[in-house]
């Protein structure tokens, strides 16, 4: 996954000289369109359940489809809650007391797009639109410099979303790998849609996208700072790249299938290095490292490899160079596990056809099952195999468990344990799968008379006995 | 095994001396308690300033900065001893300022972070020549402390030579180990240290720490900062072997197994040791002689060459690891191991102990400063071996930063060369010197691997 903030970074270098400009030319029934085109917006609110709390976030959605199925982008959930901690979904109409929200059911996250969808309750659905109806006809060309476009924006809970209107004239666009504009001012809130002048729907707003100023201040001097518009977005993916997105309803809330190939830690190749390479303009991406069991294993992919085209296409050249590693991992999304991929890599001064048979991607973080034992102030979870990744270890040593929240001056927290530390033994004996780790802590939790007990668990490679008092 | 709080090595910097000069003029109202011996006197004449010009590779370049110090004269021809974070191999230029407030140059002998100590020795010719004179301190046995003696430190805190501060020994087995408390290398591993309420500040570094009698009973080396007189001084006991092993070899070599030790504490019920004795194993390093012979994270050693190992209290663990440290590299060492029931007796020869620290080196063309990925680092940082070089400092405007290289990056390959020695860097370098050309570099940050030109 691309990072939006280190993209934005450069694209901030696009919008530092823009200067608000008041858009001219808008139409003279803008109400009467905005009216109509409101009914595709919602505001949802959700809680994630956490071991001690339920924290609320409130996010905005998009009307996908007649059946109430609303599109909440990436960043509205964090990619390692598990979807069962989410709960009480509320839809909330713009400009509807907030006392008439509706019910909402999580459906996953999509893993092409990362958008999440969420199904709102029947009685809503009669009141919304789907955005696709205002799609344009026909299908609308790529928006010229200098045209004006329109999108909505809700208020806060307080004042019940009401909506608003915010509108611009599209400055440049850009391929980020979607077609992507990016407008003189703010069009919409992140996630809520932009449309034409002649009410077409023409993309979806998305946050990320940050601005550098220089901050002065008595104690500072020219200190810089990025400054990221959480509410409004200036920047809006085009509708006919990101149109499909929006029946890709996932068929269960883990989201699968989830293709994986299992080329790790790709970086864009620098045209310098290509031109040094003697591969003229070509794109590529340097494969870091190859994951033990993967199908790129399987097809031989080695760490270091380049890769230079995917099924026979050379991968396209984009600014900022970066973009061409989102390219392939959309790409890739693109596929279902058991389809079959070719690609070209350089190997050295050797060109390289490796065909790969993608695979489910293993077990993820947010599928980890995981329990919370209150009396020793941790939650243990299962070690799945990005723990494998992120520490190193082979997938024959997969095994113990992760403690994936460790309770303030509790027990185990006062012994010393810490988030991420790897659970290796308890009380002395391996613990080699999460079965057997949680019933080994349920019997020390449910023991009344106990008095310690001890962990052996390991840290940035490091093992540390701990020992945990219960009394 | 990290100690709670912040600890700065009390080196002055010149800024910092400039700070000192606004200092507070108090009349002390003190009662001159302890009689001033002639000893004492004598101990003056030794001890001596050291003004430290070195290298540093920070910045992408090669540059210089100056520190103060204190030292201690330790034998008639003129061998000081003082702080390894004082004198260190990145010294260039090594001055003393005698007694007599005459300066002389000096060259270092040796050094030994571990102990934080390095060995000086005062230009004799010049003395000769310029017909001056110095005496040397006398060692006291430091096992005779008890907490609650007066002792007095002499030194140069803040520039201000000659300084006596007088203060007691407040514990004399204070154990610290800290990772990277000397100029980034480990410390403290290996002795416990005097911890004393005598003012110890920026530039006593170095100095020592003496009895009434004006015998050395340690060597002066940190303060808690912001703390109201804690200070650690590394035993006599300690000094006086460093100094035999540092003026005859240049340095000291120890063995290494590969255990990271915790204090047992009262985990001998849990462990089911019939003794009340032992040394828990927290953490063997992967790779080492001990995870080779199957040692792992909590295991309790019962003895070590047949002599019981006790190391229920932190205190207790710096002499266990230095019997270890003691033996000649290469030599066997028989452990008995209690796992659970199991009793192991594993036989383990020892390594060559390294540092986490590895040589820095400048290339000036690319304005790239680098340290060599050492065994330790690589190990702490899970990297599958110790090739490349950590960047640790690019030039703006310089071909390294212009290609997008910067701090915490791993030079694993140049020219498509594997980079297992910083002489391959050199090499390459010193080929870009001769004859500018752009250059391959691959590198590596958090497991990302990346390809950068570095062009004339």
């Amino acid at each position: 996954m691309m990072n939006p903030f280190r993209l934005s970074r450069r694209a901030c270098c696009w919008l530092l000289p823009i200067i608000l400009i008041a858009s001219a030319g808008l139409r003279a029934d803008l109400p009467g369109l905005f009216k109509e085109r409101v009914k595709s917006v919602v505001a949802v609110e959700f809680f994630t359940e956490s071991e001690l709390d339920r924290r609320p976030t409130v996010v905005f959605a998009l009307v996908a489809d007649n059946a109430g199925t609303l599109v909440l982008p990436p960043q509205a959930i964090n990619n390692y809650t598990q979807p069962s901690k989410l709960k009480d979904f509320r839809v909330y109409l713009p400009g509807r007391a907030v006392s008439e929200y509706s019910t909402g059911e999580y459906l996953g996250q999509d893993p092409l797009s990362n958008w999440h969808f969420v199904r709102v309750e029947e009685k809503l659905r009669a009141s919304l639109v789907p955005v696709t109806a205002f799609a344009a006809k026909p299908a609308s060309k790529e928006p010229a410099l200098g045209e004006d476009f329109w999108g909505i924006g809700l208020r806060g809970k307080d004042e019940d979303f009401a909506p608003y209107l915010m509108a611009s004239r599209i400055s440049l666009v850009q391929s980020l790998p979607e077609r992507t504009a990016i407008a003189l001012a703010e069009v919409a809130s992140p996630g809520l849609p932009v449309f034409d002048n002649e009410g077409a729907f023409a993309g979806v707003a998305v946050g990320g996208f940050g601005q550098t100023f220089i901050q002065y201040s008595r104690n500072d001097r020219g200190l810089p700072v990025m400054l990221l518009n959480m509410e409004e977005s200036s920047v809006f993916q085009l509708a006919a790249d990101i149109t499909p997105w929006l029946t890709r309803v996932p068929a269960n809330v883990s989201g699968r299938p989830i293709s994986w190939l299992g080329a790790y830690g790709l970086q864009p190749m620098d045209p310098e290095v290509a031109s040094f390479l003697k591969l003229g303009d070509q794109s590529g991406c340097v494969v870091s490292e190859v994951l033990e069991g993967s199908p790129a294993e399987a097809a031989g992919l080695k760490n270091r490899d380049i890769i230079l085209a995917l099924d026979g296409r050379a991968l396209p050249r984009f600014k900022p160079d970066r973009v061409v590693v989102a390219y392939l991992d959309r790409e890739l999304a693109l596929r279902k596990p058991g389809d079959v991929v070719s690609l070209t890599v350089l190997r050295g001064t050797e060109r390289v056809e490796i065909k790969a048979t993608l695979a489910e991607q293993p077990r993820l973080l947010r599928e980890a099952d995981r329990t919370y034992f209150e009396k020793l102030g941790f939650t243990a979870r299962e070690f799945v195999y990005g723990d494998g990744i992120v520490r190193r270890v082979k997938l024959a040593g997969h095994k113990g468990v992760v403690a994936q929240f460790v309770k303030n001056s509790g027990p185990a927290g006062t012994a010393g344990l810490r988030p991420d530390d790897w659970i290796l033994e308890i009380d002395g004996t391996e613990v080699k799968t999460y079965a057997k780790a949680m019933q080994k802590l349920a019997a020390i939790e449910a023991d009344t008379t106990r008095s310690e007990f001890v962990l052996l668990t390991s840290r940035g490679g490091e093992t540390a006995v701990l020992r945990v008092k219960l009394k | 095994m990290k100690p709670a709080t912040v600890k700065e090595s009390p080196t002055s910097s010149i800024t910092r001396k400039i700070a000192a000069l606004t200092v507070v003029f108090l009349i002390s109202a003190l009662a001159v308690d302890a009689a001033v011996s002639r000893g004492f006197n004598h101990l003056l004449d030794a001890v001596v300033r050291i003004d430290v010009r070195e290298e540093s590779f920070e910045t992408g370049a090669r540059r210089f900065t100056a520190g103060i110090g204190s030292g201690v004269i330790v034998s008639a021809d003129g061998l000081i001893l003082t702080n390894a974070h004082v004198a260190s191999p990145r010294a260039v230029e090594l001055s003393v300022t005698l007694a007599s407030l005459e300066r002389v140059n000096a060259t270092l002998v040796g050094w030994d972070h571990w102990t934080d100590l390095a060995l000086l020795r005062i230009d004799l010719a010049e003395v000769k020549r310029r017909g001056l004179a110095f005496t040397y301190a006398q060692f006291a046995d430091s096992e005779d402390l008890f907490p609650g003696q007066t002792v007095y430190a002499v030194g140069t805190p803040h520039g201000l030579t000659r300084t006596v501060t007088r203060g007691i020994i407040s514990n004399n087995r204070r154990y610290f180990a800290d990772n990277r408390g000397v100029k980034g290398y480990e410390t403290g591993l290996f002795n416990t240290w005097l911890q004393t309420d005598a003012a110890i500040n920026p530039g006593n570094s170095g100095g020592p720490l003496v009895n009434e009698k004006g015998h050395v009973v340690g060597i002066n080396s940190r303060g808690y900062l912001g703390a109201d007189n804690l200070a650690f001084a590394i035993p006599a006991n300690i000094a006086k072997r460093v100094v035999a092993g540092l003026s005859a070899n240049g340095s000291i070599t120890r063995s290494y197994i590969g255990i990271v030790p915790g204090a047992l504490l009262d985990l001998e019920g849990f462990y089911s040791l019939k003794q009340n004795t032992g040394l828990l194993i927290n953490s063997v390093d992967p790779g080492s002689p001990a995870a080779r012979a199957g040692l792992r994270g909590g295991d309790i050693v019962l003895s070590i060459n047949g002599t019981p190992a006790d190391g229920r209290f932190p205190e207790q663990l710096p002499p266990i690891l230095n019997i270890i440290a003691s033996l000649p590299v290469g030599s066997t060492v028989k452990l008995v191991v209690k796992r659970g029931e199991q009793t192991l007796t594993p036989v383990i020869v020892t390594e060559k102990l390294e540092s986490r620290q590895g040589e820095e080196w400048a290339f000036e063309k690319w304005g790239l400063t680098v340290r060599k990925v050492s065994r330790a680092y690589a190990r702490e940082n899970q990297l599958d071996d110790d090739t490349g070089l950590l960047v640790i400092g690019v030039q703006p405007g310089f071909p390294a930063a212009v290609a997008g290289l910067g701090r915490g990056d791993i030079i694993t390959k140049i020219n498509q060369e594997r980079v297992i020695s910083l002489d391959v860097a050199k090499t390459q370098h010193a080929a870009f010197v001769a004859k500018p050309a752009p250059t391959l570099v691959e590198a590596e940050t958090d497991r990302r691997v990346s390809l950068y030109i570095l062009k004339p």
